[in-house]
């Protein structure tokens, strides 16, 4: 029964060093350790080393759930004599009849190191066997990408925590900060530290997005322990008395650098978002009546800086009155970032009637696993608002301002199209300053000087020639009449000028010479032009005055009368001719 | 009677001239042309309004236009939702046809679904009354009408050349006088329509988002931003930069924007 189960169980026979790094003032310990009995331990040379105690010999045995296990080790504390790489050979053991060997182990001897690891200090046992450890899930992530942090203790044997205090707790500045809270630490048994099992404790974990490029010092975490630590000091069983040490313990900086997001393709509208999301815009109508009022959703979905960034805002025509969006977020932070959806409720209030676009809403991210910008765009979203508000309701504009349209469009439904169908031609020359404008412009001035000139010299040309010559008679008179008037001082001169003007005059109404005017022929020639008898005679009289006066000078004469006389004479004849 | 019969010549022949004017201007509509419209009407009616645009505009490459055709197109497009085709054709609508309520109302709807609320400046009374008198006739109206005012001061002018009568040849000469300032200002006005219509550019924003800068570069300050389907009026240009002015008096330089020019339409 017995020999089965050893036939069945493995045989192994290990060698096992407690450092593979050793000062030269240090202590090395072997075991060779085996799960079967086994005769002729043979151990390998110790050449460069010397043998400070051993072989010690210890066996266990025990019987767990009827399951036999062994194990027996040899036990060998040595010190190197030289420096550098030593290679410890093989040890044999006949373990039922077969001859089973270790494999050489490789051992390091440095220079002297100032606390030799005397397994019995403290120190050196707490230093060697405790580690914390600040695991960060990307050093070189993307700004705004999520990194998490895990702070980890680990310990093995002997040492044993009883008690931990965090001294120093790491403000995240240059992050956004979230902490994982750990109800209760729990002890993995299973953990390994640098290949080596250890006890390992999650003491802490953070989710960061870092909002600054560059390099980024992430603060210590320290740790203020209480451990139970072995001594050399034995009890009255031969136990190892465990003392209390008090230890800090820090993980030291950590640093990131954090990429800031490319330039390149960079949307226009990207405002930060760094992950992977979906995107929509929701309405929860698509038609209703004037004033009543819809709801237009902008959701957000998906993994990544949820709360860091701002969403896209909607942009609708004006004459719907929008109110200021319900923020709604429903975001849940795991180790591996922010999670969730984040909305943007509007509440939108159509004034008229008509048919209003809602145009299409982008949302551009960063996609730190590809590397690259995307953007989503959202369906074109028609809201048809088909009754306008009752007449006479006031409208309530949310700035206060008159409405742009002088028109409004609640009464008036939209037209149906004209059904005209004349048509003209697109490009018809433009009648204003053309050169047929010029001419018909410039034509009829052209015309009217034209006209004058025919006029001023075709005309007037043509014009009787005679009433020329009367014309110039009947200014000679004037004149004359007027030269007589000067006269009034002299009267020789007076009734001289007065009778040439009158002779003038008649020759130039009555087209007769000087020598023919004799006084009958005046009186006859003036009746003949039908001038009344009596003027005839009294212009007659008029003239035989004037010559009496010039011929007989002295005899009183009236000048003021004789002159008036004769223009009377002459206004009332030339009227009658 | 000479003076007479020289004075019925040039009546005549202004009556002749004036015939043209008319046979000039009104342009002669080809008429094979207008079966295309019925059609992209009747696809309008059945809802086909990617066809009706398709046909309209099929009109428009043939060089043919109307208002009641521009307003068509700006109905089939706002079916459509698109929102800067329709507010464009609207407005091409409006250019021929500015007092027309069917497109106004059309357009109000057009100007409904676009993002930005721009408030128009408020004009001064000069401005307004300067408006209403230009808005009297039409730009093409006014030139003829500056054109017609010249002939019958010219023909006045000519009577009191040459009536020989003096109480005529006063009146004559007073109406004469009242036509020429009539023209004076009929000519002044057309011009000044002519100024502003050369100098002002007007354009319909097409791209779907446009940052409105303080300089045509980036490092100026960004000042606002607009959507499409905004009336901008078109000043200076730099590169791919463009300086804009819109309703409200704001203006700024925008980029690579897609705009589509509203060009000066003559109407008739």
């Amino acid at each position: 029964m017995l020999g089965a189960i050893s036939v069945q169980s493995q045989v192994s026979f290990n060698a096992k060093v407690s450092k593979k790094r050793l000062g030269i003032n240090e202590r090395l310990r072997i075991d060779f350790e085996m799960n079967e009995n086994g005769d002729n331990f043979n151990p390998p040379p110790f050449t460069n080393f010397q043998v400070v105690s051993g072989p010690q010999q210890s066996v266990s045995r025990s019987w767990v759930n009827g399951v036999q296990s062994f194990s027996k080790t040899y036990t060998y504390f040595l010190t190197p004599k030289t420096k550098g790489k030593i290679t410890i050979g093989q040890a044999e053991i006949t373990i039922n009849g077969e001859v089973y060997k270790t494999t050489p182990i490789s051992v390091e001897v440095t220079e002297a190191v100032k606390k030799p690891n005397d397994p019995n200090n403290i120190d050196y046992v707490i230093d060697g066997n405790i580690h914390l450890v600040a695991e960060i899930s990307k050093t070189n992530p993307y700004l705004n990408e999520g990194i998490t942090v895990i702070y980890k203790l680990y310990f093995r044997n002997p040492i044993s925590v009883s008690d931990v205090s965090e001294l120093e707790s790491p403000s995240y500045a240059d992050f956004w900060s979230h902490l994982i809270n750990i109800p209760r630490a729990e002890i993995n048994m299973r953990g390994t530290y640098k290949g080596e099992p250890y006890n390992e404790v999650v003491w802490r974990k953070a989710v960061l997005y870092p909002q600054k490029t560059g390099k980024l010092v992430l603060p210590p975490l320290t740790l203020n322990l209480s451990l139970n630590v072995p001594s050399n000091r034995r009890d009255l069983f031969g136990r190892r008395i465990l003392t209390q040490a008090q230890k800090m313990i820090t993980t030291g900086q950590n640093t990131i650098r954090v990429k800031s997001l490319p330039e390149k393709n960079k949307p226009e509208n990207f405002s930060g978002a760094v992950g992977q999301f979906d995107f929509d815009l929701i309405l929860d109508k698509e038609a209703l009546k004037a004033s009543e009022s819809f709801q237009a959703k902008i959701k957000v979905k998906g993994k990544g800086n949820l709360k860091l960034f701002n969403l896209p805002t909607i942009s609708v025509p004006n004459t719907l009155e929008v109110y200021e969006p319900e923020h709604d977020e429903q975001v849940k932070i795991t180790l591996s970032g922010m999670q969730g959806t984040i909305e943007d409720n509007y509440t939108i209030v159509p004034q008229f009637q008509g048919k209003y676009p809602i145009p299409p809403v982008q949302f551009s991210y960063f996609d730190p696993q590809t590397a690259s910008y995307k953007t989503l765009t959202s369906r074109d979203l028609i809201v048809d608002v088909f009754d306008g508000p009752t007449a006479g309701t006031p409208r309530t504009s949310s700035t206060g301002t008159e409405p742009k349209q002088v028109i409004t469009t609640n009464e008036n439904a939209f037209r149906f199209i004209k059904l005209d169908t004349t048509l003209s031609r697109i490009n018809q020359e433009v009648f204003w300053m053309s050169r047929s404008f010029w001419i018909l412009l410039l034509l009829p001035l052209f015309l009217l000087l034209t006209a004058y000139l025919i006029k001023l010299f075709v005309f007037d040309k043509t014009e009787d020639a005679s009433s020329l010559k009367q014309r110039r008679a009947q200014q000679l008179a004037k004149k004359y009449l007027s030269s007589a008037k000067k006269e009034f001082h002299d009267q020789a001169r007076f009734y001289e000028a007065l009778e040439r003007a009158l002779h003038n005059y008649l020759k130039a109404k009555l087209k007769i010479e000087t020598t023919e005017l004799s006084k009958s022929k005046i009186e006859s020639l003036l009746t003949e032009k039908k001038v009344a008898q009596h003027i005839a005679q009294e212009f007659v009289t008029v003239v035989e005055n004037c010559e009496m006066a010039r011929y007989a000078p002295g005899s009183s004469v009236n000048i003021q009368g004789d002159f008036e006389k004769a223009s009377t004479l002459i206004a009332q004849i030339d009227r009658q001719l | 009677m000479k003076q007479f019969k020289t004075l019925f010549k040039t009546k005549r022949f202004t009556l002749v001239l004036l015939s043209l004017l008319l046979a000039t201007t009104t342009g002669v509509a080809q008429a094979s042309m207008e079966p295309l419209v019925e059609q992209g009407n009747t696809a309008y009616n059945e809802g086909d309004f990617q066809k009706a645009i398709s046909l309209y505009e099929q009109t428009l490459k043939m060089g043919q236009h109307s208002a009641a055709l521009y307003f068509n197109l700006g109905n089939s497009y706002y079916r459509l939702n698109k929102v800067a085709e329709s507010i464009y054709y609207f407005e091409k609508a409006k250019q021929l046809n500015p007092k027309d309520e069917d497109i106004q109302i059309n357009s109000a709807f057009a100007q409904n679904m676009t993002i930005d609320a721009i408030e128009n400046l408020p004009e001064s009374q000069i401005a307004q009354f300067q408006k209403s008198l230009f808005g009297v006739f039409s730009f093409s109206t006014w030139s003829v009408l500056t054109v017609l005012l010249l002939w019958v001061f010219v023909g006045l002018f000519l009577g009191y050349l040459f009536f020989k009568s003096a109480q005529l040849k006063r009146s004559f000469f007073f109406s004469a006088m009242l036509v020429l300032l009539v023209f004076l200002t009929s000519f002044f006005v057309t011009f000044t329509i002519d100024q502003q219509d050369k100098n002002t550019q007007y354009a319909i924003l097409f791209s779907d988002q446009i940052d409105i800068w303080s300089e045509p570069n980036l490092q100026g300050d960004l000042l606002f931003t607009l959507h499409e389907g905004t009336k901008v009026q078109l000043l200076d240009k730099l590169e791919e930069w463009q300086k804009i002015r819109i309703a409200n008096g704001s203006e700024g330089w925008i980029r690579n924007a897609s705009l589509r020019k509203l060009e000066r339409a003559i109407t008739k």
